[in-house]
C-alpha cells in the first residue's frame, strides 16, 4: 500500500537491534544433513518407493511413443473436457497423439479454467529423498498444478535429485526466475475430520508422473 | 483472580468430564503419536534434527534485523510490498485499507494462526468484505462461529456426524452417513466457487527466507496454493519471527515441522513464493503484499530469558503430547495459542495479570521440552511466567499466608513436631466427627476427587526414633 509507514518500521527494528545488539554466546557448530538423514543409495528407487507410499502414480516408459501411450492410459479414466497444457514442443508433440476428443489449452494461452479436467506439465526435477517434484511457475504457471482434479507430469529418470537439499540448490540457482516454485508429494489432501485421510480436498486428486527413461 | 482465570477453570471441569469430547481428542491424539512415531524413523537422528532446526531458529532469532531488512529488500526488488505493524490494529488496518482500494469484495484466507491472533477476518466483515476460511478445518469452525480448537487442526474436537449437521444448516448438502469423502467433496464445491470469485486471497507463512526473498507456506489440502495462485491480490500476514537466513536450511526444516505437525515426510505442498506474477508467466496474483506483525514479539525479544520463544514453527506437537491439553481441550484456553507454547506466549504478549494463571495449566511433567522440535525449554518458560505473574502482585492472599505460616512452621523444628502433631490429632476429631468434607476439613480440596489417605499414627521423627536404629 502506498500509505507510509515508516515509524512502525523504525520503531521495530529499533527494538529488535537493541535486543540483537546483546552479547550473546558462540552458536552451536552446525549439524551436518547427512547426520540427520540416512543415506540414499538408490536414488530412482528411492523415488519410485516413496511415490508408491504417497500415492503418486507412477508410469514408466520407453521412447515418446511409450509416454504418449501412458499419457492416453490416463486420460481414458479421466472425464472428457478440456485439459491444460504447458507450451513446451515436447509436451505438444505428446498431446499431438491423443484423439480430437480432447481438447487442450495451452498454459500461453493464460491461466487453466475452474473446469479443466487434468493438466500435463514438464517438472524441474524429481526428489528421491520424498517421492516429490520440482515444479515452479516456469512449468505451466502457477494453476496447473493445483486447479485441475488430476494432475500429470512428465518427465525422465535422469530428473531425480536424491534430497531435498539439491531440489532447494537447484531453486535458488536455476529457478531464479519464477515467481513460484515448490515440491510437489503426492495428491491434494485432508486429515481434518476425525484424522481420517481423504485425497482430493482442494487440489488434484490424481498425481499421475510418465517417468521415460 | 481474572475473568479468563474463572472461565478456564468452568470450562475445564466441564471439558475434562465430557466423555464424548475426551474420546475424540484420544482418538485423534493415537493417531498422531502412532503417525509421529513412524515418521521419527525416517531420520538418522531425530536429536541431531532438533538441534539444527533449533540452531538455525536461533540464528534468526539472534541476527532479526539483519535478516528481516534483507528479506525486505528482496521482496521489493521483485515488486512485492512490505509492510511492518506494531501491533495488531495497524496490521488490520493496513489490509482492511488494501482491500478498500482495490474494490475486494471476496477475500480467501489459507490457514494463519497470526491472522487468529489479530482477528483479521472480523476487521474485514466489518466493512462488508465477505472472508472465506478455506483450510477445511478452520472452514468448519466459521461455519460454527467458533476460534480454532488446536493450531494445526482446528476441528479436531468435532465428530463426522457433527460436521455433517453443520454442513446440512450451512450449507444446505446433507451428506449420506457423514462419509468424510463427501464431507470434503461438498465443502471443495463451496470453496472453490470462493477462490474463483475472490479478488483476495491472505495466507500466512511457515518461514520467510532471508537470502532468497522468499515466502515459504506448508498446506496438505492445497487451499494454500489456491489462494496464492487465483486471487489477482496476495497478501501474507505473519509474524517477524519467522524469517530464517537461508533457503537451503528448508532442507532440515520441512521435513522436521512436517513430522512434527503431523508425522508426514514433508508437508504435500510445500511452496516457495517471492513475489507476484513475474513477466511471461501465465498466471499468478498481480499484487504481493507482506505484512510483518510484531504484536508484543519484540517484548520477548527484549528478555534474555524469554528470546527462544520466540523459535516456535507452530507444529503443535507440545499441545499433543501436553496431558493438561489432552485433558481440557483447546477452547478451554480461550486464546489463540493454547497448550504449552499459548500459556507462555500469551501471558507475555496479552498481559501477564489477564493471563498468567495459563502457566499452572501445567503439571510439568516436561513432556512437551522432549517434544519440541526447536528445543525451546517450554517447562523452564512456564515456570519463570509463573516467578513474573507472581512477582507483578498477582498472588491470592490464602496462598501468600500458606507459604508465611509453612515458612515460619519449618523454620524450627520443635514447631514443626508441635504443628504436626496439632494437624494429625484435629483431622482425626473432625473424621470422628463425621465432618470429612465439609469446611471444617481441612482435606476436603484433595477428597473432593480422591480417596481419603489414612492418618499415620505417629509422625516419621516418632518412627525413626523407634526403628531407625534396626
Amino acid at each position: 500500500m502506498e500509505t507510509s509507514n515508516s515509524s512502525a518500521r523504525e520503531n521495530i527494528l529499533a527494538r529488535i537491534r537493541k535486543a540483537n545488539a546483546r552479547p550473546r554466546s558462540a552458536p552451536a557448530p552446525e549439524v551436518p544433513l547427512d547426520a540427520i538423514f540416512p543415506p540414499i543409495p538408490d536414488p530412482r528407487r528411492r523415488f519410485l518407493d516413496e511415490c508408491a507410499g504417497n500415492m503418486t502414480e507412477i508410469f514408466l516408459s520407453v521412447g515418446a511413443a511409450g509416454s504418449a501411450e501412458a499419457l492416453e492410459t490416463i486420460l481414458a479414466t479421466v472425464p472428457p473436457g478440456e485439459i491444460y497444457v504447458q507450451d513446451d514442443p515436447e509436451l505438444l508433440a505428446l498431446v499431438a497423439a491423443l484423439g480430437p476428443w480432447r481438447k487442450a489449452r495451452l498454459s500461453s494461452e493464460g491461466a487453466p479454467a475452474e473446469s479443466t479436467q487434468a493438466s500435463l506439465t514438464l517438472a524441474h526435477a524429481f526428489v528421491a529423498q520424498t517421492g516429490s517434484i520440482l515444479t515452479s511457475s516456469a512449468c505451466g504457471g502457477r494453476g496447473a498444478s493445483i486447479v485441475p482434479p488430476c494432475h500429470i507430469v512428465f518427465g525422465r529418470g535422469h530428473q531425480i535429485l536424491p534430497d531435498i537439499s539439491s531440489a532447494l540448490a537447484r531453486v535458488q540457482n536455476k529457478i531464479t526466475g519464477a515467481s513460484y516454485a515448490g515440491l510437489i508429494t503426492g495428491s491434494s489432501r485432508t486429515a481434518d475430520i476425525e484424522k481420517i485421510l481423504v485425497q482430493g480436498a482442494h487440489g488434484p486428486r490424481r498425481l499421475a508422473v510418465i517417468l521415460e527413461g | 483472580m481474572s475473568a479468563a482465570s474463572q472461565e478456564f477453570l468452568r470450562k475445564a471441569i466441564i471439558k475434562s468430564a465430557d466423555l464424548d469430547h475426551r474420546a475424540l481428542i484420544q482418538k485423534g491424539m493415537l493417531s498422531y503419536d502412532l503417525a509421529v512415531a513412524k515418521g521419527k524413523l525416517r531420520f538418522a537422528d531425530w536429536e541431531a534434527a532438533r538441534n539444527r532446526c533449533s540452531a538455525v531458529k536461533a540464528e534468526g532469532i539472534a541476527n532479526l534485523a539483519k535478516y528481516l531488512t534483507e528479506f525486505e529488500q528482496r521482496v521489493i526488488e521483485r515488486g512485492g510490498h512490505v509492510h511492518w505493524a506494531e501491533n495488531a490494529g495497524q496490521a488490520n488496518e493496513y489490509v482492511v485499507n488494501l482491500a478498500r482500494a482495490r474494490n475486494v469484495k471476496t477475500v480467501v484466507k489459507s490457514k494463519s494462526m497470526v491472522t487468529e491472533e489479530i482477528h483479521l477476518a472480523s476487521a474485514l466483515e466489518k466493512i462488508g468484505i465477505t472472508v472465506w476460511e478455506t483450510d477445511l478445518g478452520e472452514f468448519i469452525v466459521q461455519l460454527r462461529n467458533e476460534p480454532p480448537y488446536h493450531i494445526v487442526t482446528p476441528a479436531m474436537h468435532l465428530s463426522r456426524r457433527q460436521i455433517a449437521d453443520l454442513f446440512r444448516d450451512k450449507l444446505g448438502e446433507d451428506v449420506k452417513d457423514a462419509d468424510p469423502v463427501r464431507l470434503v467433496a461438498a465443502a471443495r464445491v463451496a470453496l472453490r466457487r470462493a477462490f474463483f470469485s475472490a479478488e483476495m486471497g491472505i495466507s500466512g507463512a511457515n518461514f520467510l527466507v532471508a537470502d532468497s526473498g522468499m515466502v515459504a507456506i506448508s498446506t496438505n489440502e492445497g487451499n494454500g496454493r489456491l489462494t496464492t495462485s487465483i486471487p489477482r491480490i496476495h497478501v501474507v500476514v505473519t509474524g517477524i519471527e519467522k524469517v530464517i537466513p537461508r533457503l537451503s536450511d528448508l532442507a532440515a526444516l520441512w521435513p522436521v515441522l512436517a513430522t512434527s505437525g503431523t508425522g508426514q515426510p514433508i508437508t504435500t505442498y510445500s511452496t516457495l513464493i517471492r513475489g507476484p506474477r513475474a513477466a511471461g508467466e501465465s498466471d499468478g496474483p498481480e499484487e504481493f503484499h507482506v505484512v510483518l506483525v510484531d504484536n508484543g514479539r519484540t517484548e520477548l525479544l527484549a528478555n534474555p530469558e524469554t528470546e527462544e520463544v520466540l523459535q516456535c514453527i507452530r507444529c503443535g506437537a507440545c499441545l499433543n503430547i501436553c496431558p493438561i491439553f489432552r485433558q481440557v481441550g483447546g477452547h478451554t484456553y480461550g486464546t489463540t495459542y493454547p497448550g504449552p507454547i499459548g500459556s507462555i506466549y500469551t501471558p507475555r504478549t496479552a498481559g501477564l495479570s489477564e493471563w498468567g494463571h495459563l502457566s499452572y495449566a501445567c503439571s510439568l511433567c516436561t513432556a512437551c521440552k522432549g517434544v519440541c522440535p526447536v528445543k525451546i525449554d517450554l517447562p523452564k518458560q512456564l515456570l519463570i511466567t509463573r516467578r513474573d505473574f507472581i512477582a507483578t502482585g498477582n498472588v491470592k492472599p490464602a496462598e501468600h499466608a500458606g507459604f508465611a505460616g509453612f515458612r515460619w512452621a519449618s523454620a524450627d523444628a520443635g514447631r514443626f513436631q508441635m504443628l504436626g502433631w496439632v494437624g494429625r490429632k484435629a483431622l482425626a476429631v473432625v473424621r470422628a466427627l463425621g465432618l470429612s468434607g465439609t469446611v471444617l476439613d481441612p482435606m476436603r480440596v484433595w477428597t473432593k476427587y480422591r480417596s481419603p489417605i489414612a492418618l499415620p499414627k505417629q509422625s516419621f521423627r516418632e518412627w525413626w526414633r523407634k526403628n531407625g536404629n534396626k
